[in-house]
């Protein structure tokens, strides 16, 4: 696949916002989904290509137990989601990665599973991180009912009404994974061995291919059992009332750190954002059809935005900033002038000035949407070759390496770390599950086996190195000297040639909020109506409002 | 694999095998194991990625690397880092105290070091003494031997073997090089360009007993649950929603 950077042209370049005003925690906190999203590219790929897609077991009994398989083929490959259905009794529901049983488990399979194949994925997928798959899966995941809505949807479709629209829109999905593994996770096919493959170049494809086939079963099964209930008066779900449901998920901090660990794959991503914001800030004209585009988005986002609940204090602030915002910008298209010679820089540079970050990154989205033509290109820059990256520039000068930490890193050097309140936590992982959590420094044992997430930090520790090291000696030497120090040289000579690679906070600091590292990182993945249940853990929802596998070749590419 | 429901969920890729079981980790799984495992004993972070790198790629290239790795972090676990290293000079690359050298530790520098005097260059040749696991340095030697077109020898009292980055050659490292040390030179010659061989060969198969091993060693880098730990881990509200 290719991870070249993106053609740029000069007058684009001049629009790129810098690392240091997108790198920040409370901006990439603001992130909303994009066409850039990883379930948009996927969603625009199948929509487009010729992929056949059908259900060619369904073998669940009356009371909802038993298995289905959902395959989508092209002329190359085709994936298969098995899907095992549970009975769970409500005292083991837990969302979890304590949990040891859930209502469905999922696996998708690389392929057209044999029968064979069913029986070895049953002995295990239902067990998860107790089980094994093989270098035939691509991803290992679970999901668990929303009790209250599936119960209400079972009820009504089985005494042949249709859902309460009101319960509907308060959950918006009938079940939420609890994880979705992949990349070589439990046994499963490494990333490396299908990067290849042009359908799976852009990150996170098989995982939201998962999630999008659970959403057709979850529909599935709760039809099902309806049908098993009613009988002869049961219903399905109108058409109109399915769209609406998405999948629900539920993440805590286990997903923070991969966003720190995987600085090119972050960098990738943000360019290519940004380079699309660039793109469309360049143009010189606005097109009628782009402007119509414009005001379609904004209509679906405030809705989308009258609909997203969150109790959290801090999502309910930033819920009212952006539906403030969103009014905001309604009331500037209609008087926009879009004669002006860089009238999407103009309506730009308006909301800079004018909307908190909620509304500024909202904006953005709203900007990217109608131009697909000009920016969808950039999906195929998204992935990253990490091993290309890793080997350090042993002959690199200690001064040039002192150099890119003064200039790249002044945001880190910046902070003073001998002050509690800079050094309050600490993330580690936990013997007890082998889960990434965030400790209290002052108050909770184990800071001596801090993870290194930290790298404002690191990058401290290592400048002072440098600073009492003989700077015509080579990196190969420092290392040599300070192995303590090899973490941090990495990063530094990354964050050399990928201007977004770091996230520029402390990452330690007391007030630092890790949903803020989450919600960044599910925006990518697409998802809508970020639900903080704490400041560490968060409910999300995918492939809302999308098309399901019976309609999505008759509406072409999204 | 286990039956029972609870006992179960480890939040990372830490598999339940047993006895003699063969133990088919992917790749991802051998590098984030071999990396907590190198951690636990004792290397920094930025040497435990290089660990869990140079496991990995042994076990994509056939050869179990995790067992290997588990053989040199066993041997070396508690030493000091001067017990370890190498003594970069421009004639020799022994340890001081003529300790084997770690694997690891030796890959790098000698990667570190490529471009420079003191580095492998064509028609240098560097007595390194003694090296744990030698087998762990030929992922290292063939990334340097792909990047700067070397023809890199290995020689040791009775023995030599060439690595030019072709498949070919690891067949003929694992007979050789799956030793617990060996004391060794490296020397380099200028070699044809060439592409890291794009035929695969199936993954190495590691063994129950090497992962219930660099586990142990893994488990090192954890902190225990305390209440305060397991209250904040998770939503305070009830899933049953």
């Amino acid at each position: 696949m290719s991870v070249t950077t993106p053609n740029m042209a000069f007058e684009a370049a001049h629009f790129m916002r810098p690392a240091s005003e997108v790198m920040r925690l409370a901006r990439m906190g603001s992130g909303h989904p994009t066409r850039l999203s990883f379930l948009h590219i996927l969603l625009r790929r199948l929509g487009s290509s010729e992929w056949q897609i059908d259900r060619p077991v369904w073998n669940v009994d009356a009371n909802g137990v038993g298995h289905g398989v959902y395959r989508v083929k092209s002329a190359e490959q085709t994936y298969s989601l098995v899907a095992f259905a549970h009975d769970l009794p409500d005292e083991m529901r837990s969302d979890r990665v304590i949990a040891t049983a859930w209502d469905a488990t999922f696996t998708l399979f690389d392929g057209d599973p044999t029968p064979n194949d069913i029986a070895r994925l049953a002995d295990n997928v239902p067990y998860q991180e107790a089980g094994r798959i093989s270098s035939k899966e691509l991803t290992l995941a679970r999901a668990n009912r929303s009790v209250r809505l599936f119960r209400h949807v079972v009820e009504a479709l089985s005494q042949g009404r249709q859902p309460d629209a009101k319960e509907m829109n308060a959950v918006g999905y009938l079940m939420r994974t609890t994880a979705v593994y992949g990349s070589g996770k439990f046994g499963a096919s490494d990333r490396d061995d299908i990067a290849q493959r042009p359908e799976l170049a852009a990150p996170f494809q098989v995982e939201m291919l998962t999630v999008w086939l659970i959403r057709a079963f979850t529909v599935d099964i709760v039809e099902h059992i309806a049908a098993a209930n009613g009988g002869a008066h049961a219903v399905k779900l109108d058409r109109d009332t399915r769209r609406l449901l998405g999948v629900g998920n539920s993440t805590g901090l286990g997903m923070a750190p991969f966003i720190v660990r995987h600085p090119v794959l972050l960098n990738n991503w943000m360019m290519a954002r940004e380079t699309a914001l660039a793109r469309v800030r360049a143009q010189t004209s606005a097109i009628a059809a782009s402007i119509a585009g414009l005001e379609t988005a904004l209509a679906a986002a405030t809705l989308n935005a009258a609909a997203w609940h969150s109790e959290h204090p801090v999502q309910v602030r930033k819920l009212h900033d952006l539906r403030r915002d969103l009014d905001l910008i309604a009331s500037q298209l209609a008087t926009f002038d879009w004669t002006v010679s860089l009238p999407w820089n103009d309506l730009w540079e308006w909301g800079e000035n004018t909307l908190t970050y909620e509304g500024q990154e909202a904006l953005l989205a709203l900007m990217l949407e109608p131009h697909g033509a000009l920016i969808d290109d950039l999906a195929e820059h998204m992935g990253a070759d990490e091993a290309a990256s890793f080997r350090i520039n042993g002959a690199m000068s200690v001064a040039d390496l002192r150099r890119i930490l003064e200039t790249e890193y002044a945001w880190a050097l910046a902070i003073d770390f001998t002050t509690p309140e800079n050094i309050a936590r600490f993330w580690y992982v936990s013997e007890e599950k082998l889960e990434p959590r965030l400790g209290e420094r002052a108050s909770e044992d184990g800071a001596t086996l801090e993870l290194p997430l930290c790298i404002a930090r690191l990058a401290a520790e290592l400048y002072r190195t440098v600073q009492n090291y003989d700077e015509t000696k080579p990196v190969a030497a420092l290392l040599l000297a300070h192995p303590e120090h090899r973490y941090a040289v990495r990063r530094v000579q990354i964050a050399n040639n990928h201007p977004y690679a770091e996230v520029q906070d402390n990452l330690i600091a007391a007030d630092m909020l890790p949903i803020d590292l989450l919600r960044c990182k599910l925006a990518y993945f697409g998802a809508s109506q970020f639900d903080p249940r704490s400041d560490r853990w968060v409910r999300i929802n995918l492939f809302a409002g999308a098309p399901f596998p019976d309609e999505i070749k008759a509406e072409g590419a999204v | 694999m286990s039956m029972d429901p609870h006992d179960q969920t480890r939040g990372d890729s830490t598999p339940f095998f047993s006895d003699d079981q063969p133990a088919p980790l992917s790749c991802n799984e051998a590098a984030s194991l071999c990396l907590k495992a190198a951690r636990g004993a004792g290397m920094s972070w930025g040497m435990a990625e290089e660990a869990g790198f140079a496991a990995a790629w042994l076990v994509s290239h056939g050869i179990d690397g995790p067992s290997y790795l588990r053989a040199h972090l066993e041997r070396a676990d508690g030493k000091d880092w001067d017990d370890l290293c190498p003594l970069v000079t421009p004639t020799t690359w022994r340890n001081t105290a003529d300790q084997p050298v770690c694997p690891i530790i030796l890959g790098v520098t000698l990667c570190d070091y490529a471009d420079l005097p003191e580095g492998l260059r064509p028609n240098i040749c560097i007595p390194l003494g003694f090296v744990s696991a030698p087998i762990l340095l030929v992922p290292f030697l063939t990334e340097l031997s792909l990047r700067n077109s070397l023809s890199i020898t290995l020689s040791w009292p009775h023995g030599t073997m060439c690595i030019e980055g072709k498949e070919s050659s690891f067949e003929a490292a694992l007979h050789l090089l799956g030793t617990l040390q060996l004391d060794l030179t490296v020397s380099a010659k200028d070699a044809q360009p060439c592409r890291p061989n794009a035929t695969s060969t199936p993954n190495a198969h590691t063994t129950a007993a090497t992962v219930a091993a660099l586990n142990s060693f893994a488990m090192r880098t954890t902190v225990p649950a305390s209440a305060a730990s397991r209250a904040s881990a998770g939503s305070t509200l009830s899933d049953n929603d």
